[in-house]
């Protein structure tokens, strides 16, 4: 093992900033790791990445104390062009790196800027690396979200680095891209022998792939181990508002195994849990409601959509869809990206209108409305935030609604969503200076303040971290009574799992399954087909043959607890 | 309203997109557009400043086929044409109309005319040479003749970033819209919309002013690891990246067949 | 190190960060003014010229030289180049002015917070900005026209539906799309901005050097003057003593002068093709120098 990267004694500072991001900061980091580094929100888990391509301290003239080497290189000695050669990073914002408009122009960008005539040669090849072939002329812009990940990874590798610096991959990709990208990223690990670092907090991941893991707080660095033992220091990780993975933690709360024996992956726990026999009689029967007593708000009859491609041909989007959405539904609305799903959360806003059939809100048809008019009635909450931030303030945000409404006593309504949401602290600070789940949590009030009969919320748990996200989905099940009925599009399994009563399945423009959480989890050809991937814990109790699926990791743990002791298994692992 | 509806949903923002690059990488494959950036700049050079200092009119009006020819050459889309008339004529007439206020007769019409003409030939000469560049060609081309490398460089971060930009100002303007509320009286000649749709887009910049300030950071420290202040400052990589332009025997034609036709012009236009 | 004495010492990627940003929001303006149609009563426009506030805003917040220039490329690429609508030469009139106008407002203001010098700021970049235009405006139809005294009405005319358009845009779009705009929004940026791009705000303490303290304001004070002195000689009728040297020139030299600016139009593109043709050969970087100094 050789040593890539010495981290020696390093203390910065930003300009201008009052505490050091980073303090006495000492790592060592061998040829050939794949290596996680976890850590809460502004523990210095990014600047410590700077750290390493001398952004830190040619870029960011901060006080730098301490010494780095990187491949031998000294940072303070050699530039970030240099440096550059060694390590490639790759952003969170990875959209903002990619600044030509085409896709081989942006890959061989860094080549072509350091003068090597075989630039566009360096760029074509990383991009086969990266599996992005046959789109060298292509917009970026008419990429999608993953594969803009992969060009920014191809933009880096065309320097052809020892060192990959990856920040947070999955935060702003479907659960399939990101898989698609840590497969990419372990086939450079293991046939390119490059030395990846990835900053994370999706424990799953790290467990399938990473395999060391360095554990920051504070700006500091608690420790490096090797996965395994990294992932079982449950009560340590939870306490850096880390979640270890589903099955590590249920384990952690039975308590019938060793720390050591700890399951980190689904495979391992299948073996290290008890098996049950399969009881098909015991299957819980969704709750059907009688249709007779529900009153609708929604009614979408026969709609299709599409839109205008660069081309100027039509591509479809929806094609024939009928629902009725009733009062007290909390549907999600799921299926892989291109399935539809935005499209028709924009059709029930009236921002967009129907090609053909009608959608109808409250009697209202979204044709013969405003979109201003459907305002009172329909909420749409966008997937990034920032985009419902108009005003200089979290309350001026909040209350912007209900001021230009002139509802009388806003001021009280204000005040009680601002407690709701917990934002009576925030409520003076610019919404878009603030972390990203105290964001969300904005944009959520905002969406409350306009007392909408329907709700609907685009991807509420994209790009936030696990201990947040757990936040955000009990916030949505809160708003239960506020609201007359929501409507979440995600591709986040543990929310549906948790919080929806009704899951609609689209794929490609079509509703392919209209169910309850059973119907759809039971049906393994459905999840195969709508491209979806059930919450771990879940997989593990079907793994198992539990009576029935269990959907979080307390109901797993309750189970096991009452079956394994009418069983009598447990001596069975000790 | 009803004007500002519908116009709001032909205007949308992925027609708009689809629509401005097929602007840019519309015509690549008309004759012109095959040239040397160079050819037309040096072309350019010639047919955008002189008419500005020539008074004959057979001359004029001979450069003015000229430029109808090549203008139609290069496909320019009917409506840019359409826009440079309206303009022209709109200005023409506006002095005209003035200038009989202050006591102009009809003796005004002839150099208004020979105004409009010039004014023609030199708009005409633009949109010939420009519309058959893509950005491509027109930063390379830019480059070529001295321009420093952030011109080219800002030319494609443009074309890249247009697309976010319109689109995140688009869902902003809509926040806007959706929860702010619409004058309920239209007024005289829709005047309360107007204000109220124009305060919206001001207002909506403060929002895109910070997004993009946090946007310009990430970019610019992208910039700097994948080595653009580098090769700003280091001429030979502006040497590989033009390595592809060279002037062909279609280049030389071109300007040789327009050396000819100017002097045949001249030599006509003077003996007249 | 005194980090007053380095504040305005920006690192390039500093200013790259002022340029790129304020390159995209005013180009993306820029391009919206130009799709939104105009109202038109006769000669009367009463369109959105352009969303200054943007370029002053940032000139006042940050360091004004890289926020002008890449306001004015902002508008060229997105405003012009994208909507297939690039002029050539008209461009660098149209870079120049603009830059210069926004330059100078940024460099008025001292005090971000100061809301008297802001506004000051706002409405002379708009004014200087449109007088620049008005007075490239009206020297294109005195250089266009031939004998443009002799033409009755006409060069009245010209001066006064250029001065009404200028008017127009200061009081119109200077008010409404400057004015109120950047006193609205310098203060809610202040201080936010800037450490978002990692710097340091402006503040009253700092101030610019004297030479760049007295710049502005004397190109302020000389473009006035250029301006008032153009127009007065224009107007009276003495002025037309410069108009009557320029026929002269014309009848006495006729024909031949036509050839002459014909030529030397000519000798400039013939130079720049065989010093293209030597660049070809050679390959070397000097060439470039010359390239730029001949077309420019």
């Amino acid at each position: 093992m050789t040593e890539q990267i010495l981290i020696e004694n390093v203390t910065f500072k930003y300009p201008g900033g009052e505490l050091p991001v980073l303090r006495d900061v000492s790592l060592t980091v061998n040829k050939g790791d794949f290596i996680a580094v976890m850590g809460s929100n502004g523990c210095g888990k990014s600047t410590l990445g700077k750290l390493l391509n001398g952004l830190i301290p040619h870029y960011y003239v901060g006080d730098f104390t301490g010494k780095v080497t990187v491949n031998g290189l000294l940072t303070t000695d050699h530039k970030v062009a240099e440096l550059s050669h060694q390590v490639g990073y790759i952003y969170q914002d990875f959209e903002n790196q990619l600044v030509s408009p085409r896709v081989l122009d942006d890959a061989s960008f860094a080549p072509l800027n350091f003068g090597y005539h075989d630039y566009k040669d360096r760029g074509r090849q990383s991009l086969a690396t990266v599996g992005l072939t046959g789109l060298d002329n292509e917009f970026i812009w008419q990429l999608s979200g993953g594969q803009k990940h992969l060009l920014a990874l191809a933009g880096v590798l065309s320097l052809d680095p020892d060192i990959l610096i990856i920040d947070e991959p999955v935060a702003q990709l479907d659960p399939y891209h990101a898989e698609e990208t840590y497969n990419i990223l372990k086939k450079l690990n293991e046939d390119f022998g490059k030395t990846i670092i990835v900053i994370e907090h999706h424990t799953e991941f790290i467990a399938d792939y990473c395999n060391q893991v360095v554990l920051m707080e504070a700006g500091q660095v608690l420790w490096k181990k090797n996965t395994q033992q990294a992932l079982r220091e449950v009560n340590q990780l939870l306490d850096s508002q880390i979640y270890p993975p589903q099955v590590t933690q249920a384990a952690h709360k039975i308590g019938f195994l060793e720390m050591s024996d700890y399951p980190i992956t689904l495979a391992e726990a299948v073996s290290s849990f008890p098996c049950y026999l399969k009881n098909t009689s015991n299957k819980s029967v969704p709750d059907s409601k009688n249709s007779d007593q529900l009153e609708s708000l929604i009614k979408i009859e026969d709609i299709s959509f599409s839109y205008k491609t660069i081309n100027r041909s039509r591509k479809k989007v929806l094609k024939d869809i009928s629902l009725t959405i009733n009062r007290g539904e909390r549907i999600a609305l799921v299926g892989n990206n291109g399935a539809g799903k935005s499209s028709l959360l924009r059709l029930i806003t009236g921002l967009v209108k129907p090609e053909q059939g009608n959608v109808i809100v409250h009697g209202r048809n979204t044709r013969k409305y405003s979109p201003e008019k459907m305002a009172d009635l329909v909420t749409y909450i966008y997937q990034n935030p920032e985009e419902m931030f108009i005003e200089d303030s979290v309350r001026k945000d909040v209350e912007f609604f209900l001021k230009a409404r002139k509802v009388p006593d806003y001021k009280l309504i204000v005040e009680r969503i601002l407690r709701q949401f917990e934002l009576t602290d925030l409520q003076d600070r610019d919404s878009r200076l603030m972390s990203g789940g105290q964001q969300r949590r904005a944009s959520l009030a905002i969406g409350v303040a306009m007392n909408p009969s329907v709700i609907l919320l685009d991807e509420p748990t994209a790009n936030l971290d696990i201990a947040t996200r757990k936040h955000i989905t009990e916030l949505i099940s809160s708003l239960g009574d506020q609201v007359g009925a929501a409507v979440v599009a995600t591709h986040d399994m543990q929310l549906v799992a948790e919080w929806a009563n009704r899951i609609i399945v689209l794929n490609e423009g079509e509703i392919i399954h209209d169910g309850t959480r059973d119907s759809v989890f039971n049906n393994l050809q459905l999840l195969e087909v709508a491209g979806l991937k059930p919450p771990q814990i879940l997989e593990l109790s079907r793994r198992l043959n539990m009576s029935q699926l269990m959907y979080t990791v307390d109901d797993f743990v309750h189970s096991v607890k009452r079956e394994g002791t009418s069983y009598g298994i447990y001596t069975k692992t000790v | 309203m009803e004007y500002t509806r519908k116009l709001s949903e032909k205007l949308s923002v992925e027609q708009v997109k689809i629509e401005l690059l097929n602007t840019a990488y519309g015509n690549s494959n008309t004759f012109l557009a095959k040239l040397d950036p160079r050819t037309l700049f040096v072309w350019y050079l010639f047919f955008g400043i002189v008419p500005w200092f020539i008074h004959n009119q057979v001359i004029l009006l001979g450069m003015f086929f000229f430029m109808i020819a090549t203008t139609s050459m290069s496909k320019v889309s009917p409506l840019i044409i359409l826009i440079l008339s309206l303009g022209l004529l709109g200005q023409g007439g506006y002095l005209l109309i003035a200038s009989w206020f202050f006591g102009g007769d009809i003796t005004v019409i002839l150099p208004l005319l020979i105004l409009t003409l010039k004014l023609s030939i030199i708009s005409l000469a633009s949109i010939t040479v420009f519309c058959s560049m893509d950005p491509e060609k027109l930063s390379d081309g830019l480059l070529k003749i001295g321009l420093p490398g952030q011109v080219s460089f800002s030319i494609a971060y443009g074309y890249r970033m247009l697309p976010s930009l319109l689109e995140e100002y688009h869902h902003i303007f809509l926040s806007f819209r959706l929860r702010g509320k619409a004058p309920e009286k239209n007024g005289l000649l829709y005047w309360r919309s107007i204000i109220y749709f124009s305060k919206i887009a001001v207002l909506s910049f403060y929002p895109l002013l910070l997004s993009t300030t946090k946007r310009a950071r990430t970019t610019v420290e992208a910039l700097e690891t994948k080595g653009s202040f580098y090769g700003f400052n280091h001429p030979e990589v502006k040497k590989i990246k033009l390595a592809h332009l060279s002037l062909r025997t279609r280049d030389y034609t071109f300007l040789i067949f327009s050396i000819i036709y100017i002097l045949c012009v001249f030599s006509v236009g003077n003996n007249i | 190190m005194s980090q007053l004495k380095e504040r305005y010492v920006l690192t390039q990627s500093q200013k790259m960060m002022v340029f790129i940003l304020s390159m995209s929001l005013y180009g993306l303006s820029n391009m919206i003014t130009e799709l939104v149609p105009s109202v038109n009563f006769g000669p009367i426009e009463l369109s959105v010229e352009y969303f200054a506030f943007i370029p002053l805003t940032l000139c006042i917040l940050f360091h004004p030289l890289y926020a002008a220039i890449g306001a004015s490329l902002g508008e060229i690429i997105f405003g012009e180049i994208m909507l297939g609508q690039f002029g050539g030469f008209g461009e660098i009139e149209k870079f120049i002015a603009f830059s210069l106008a926004m330059f100078i407002a940024g460099s008025l203001v001292n005090d971000p917070k100061n809301k008297k010098q802001v506004g000051i700021a706002a409405i002379t970049g708009v004014a200087i900005h449109q007088m620049i235009s008005m007075m490239v405006d009206i020297g294109k139809v005195w250089i266009g026209v031939e004998e443009l005294e002799a033409v009755p009405g006409l060069a009245e005319s010209v001066v006064i539906i250029e001065g009404f358009a200028f008017l127009n845009d200061v009081l119109f779009s200077g008010i409404l799309f400057a004015l109120i705009p950047t006193l609205y929004l310098v203060p809610r940026l202040y201080g936010k901005i800037e450490p978002l791009l990692g710097l340091k705000p402006r503040d009253n303490t700092v101030k610019f050097s004297i030479g760049e303290v007295l710049a502005p304001r004397f190109i302020i004070i000389a473009v006035i003057l250029a301006f008032s002195a153009f127009l007065f000689e224009f107007l009276a009728e003495s002025g037309i003593n410069i108009l009557e040297w320029d026929a002269d020139f014309v009848d006495r030299y006729g024909e031949w002068f036509i050839w002459v600016s014909l030529g030397i139009a000519g000798v400039i593109a013939l130079i720049t093709i065989l010093l293209m043709l030597r660049n070809k050969k050679n390959n070397r970087l000097m060439d470039n120098q010359s390239e730029k100094k001949v077309l420019s």
